[in-house]
């Protein structure tokens, strides 16, 4: 994912390196090529290197309003009775571990309900 | 960095209940990690303002945006959308955003939903105390990094008043006694002779005694196109 990006106006003039505070432009120049190279947790997002390119070439609403990066996926168990998302195996592991028990995989409604089903009824059970 | 709080309610309210249309605009930085004016603040204070209970005729229609930082102009013009039909800001940026909205945007009205208070740091996690008061001339490295300005209640330079107790200042609320703490760093710095060093009366004037101050670094070109 890019976020600071140039339009085809850029010619390569490296002001916006020589006036990154943050030091987060750089440059390589490899053989007959140049490329510009930016590092985002280096970068402060101060707007210098937009303010000062003599060509308008940076395109600085990209690094204000961006895309998601997906960071990490998990399997998801899910409530089996309405589906709703609870947890990863491994945190309804943890769960467990902690409550020392087996844990339905119920949301909270259907697990107040499952509770209550275990409950005799009225009437049923012991003495009158 | 720069901490504020939330104004209370009946004082914004009483702010924008005129006006028809308003842009509750948040700050990306400082308010945000202070929890006192990021868009999450900004979305929620708007859930708020919406309460029919609140005003006697109809509430503002409001919208809610948030920018990285509300102090700095050209960006603001730049790429802050102002939805067609605003008829005032309602910012949650600290004065300097406040102001830089209001320069920026006038004569639209912008209003401060925060009372910016201090300079400070976090001291774990939800907590956020004074510590410096930005006199422009800092005096920390004879007071082993902790700054007697902010930090006494009476701003004192030459060590704790009488009303210094079992190491918290007199003040209350928990307060520590900053001389205290000065003393004690300065020890374990080994480095207590400080603490009777003489220094030459403070000059004030680059604390903003002598008017607003501002910081000139040249170099930096006006900027290019039509900003």
């Amino acid at each position: 994912m890019s976020y600071f990006r140039v339009n085809e106006n850029c010619d390569g003039c490296l002001a916006c390196v020589e006036n990154c505070p943050a030091s987060a432009l750089g440059c390589d120049d490899q053989d007959d090529r140049r490329t510009l190279k930016h590092n985002m947790t280096k970068c402060a997002r101060c707007g210098q290197c937009w303010r000062v390119c003599p060509q308008n070439a940076i395109e600085f609403q990209h690094l204000l309003v961006g895309q998601w990066d997906k960071v990490i996926t998990l399997d998801l168990i899910h409530c089996r009775v309405c589906g709703e998302p609870l947890y990863s195996p491994a945190y309804r592991q943890k769960v467990e571990s902690k409550l020392n028990s087996a844990s339905e995989a119920l949301c909270p409604r259907h697990r107040q309900s499952y509770a209550a089903s275990l409950w005799p009824r009225s009437g049923a059970g012991r003495a009158k | 960095m720069i901490v504020g709080d939330l104004k209370p309610l009946e004082e914004i309210i009483s702010a924008i209940k005129d006006y028809k249309q308003v842009l509750v605009l948040g700050c990306g930085s400082c308010v945000t990690v202070c929890l006192s004016g990021g868009e999450k603040e900004a979305e929620q204070l708007s859930h708020e303002l919406s309460q029919m209970q609140h005003y006697k005729g109809t509430p503002p229609q409001f919208e809610v945006g948030s920018i990285l930082r509300q102090c700095e102009r050209d960006l603001v013009l730049e790429y802050q959308n102002i939805p067609d039909g605003t008829e005032a800001v309602l910012s949650l940026a600290c004065g300097a955003g406040v102001q830089t909205l209001a320069d920026a945007l006038e004569p639209l009205p912008v209003i401060p939903a925060l009372n910016t208070t201090f300079l400070g740091a976090s001291d774990k996690p939800g907590t956020w105390t004074e510590k410096c008061k930005g006199c422009g001339d800092c005096i920390l490295i004879h007071t082993g990094g902790i700054c007697p300005i902010a930090r006494c209640a009476k701003s004192l330079f030459n060590g704790p008043c009488g009303g210094s107790k079992g190491g918290y200042c007199e003040v209350g609320q928990g307060i520590p006694c900053a001389w205290a703490q000065i003393v004690a760093r300065l020890k374990k710095m080994d480095k207590l002779h400080c603490y009777e060093e003489i220094h030459a009366s403070k000059n004030w004037k680059p604390g903003g005694a002598a008017g607003l101050r501002r910081r000139v670094r040249t170099g930096l070109g006006e900027g290019s196109g039509n900003r």
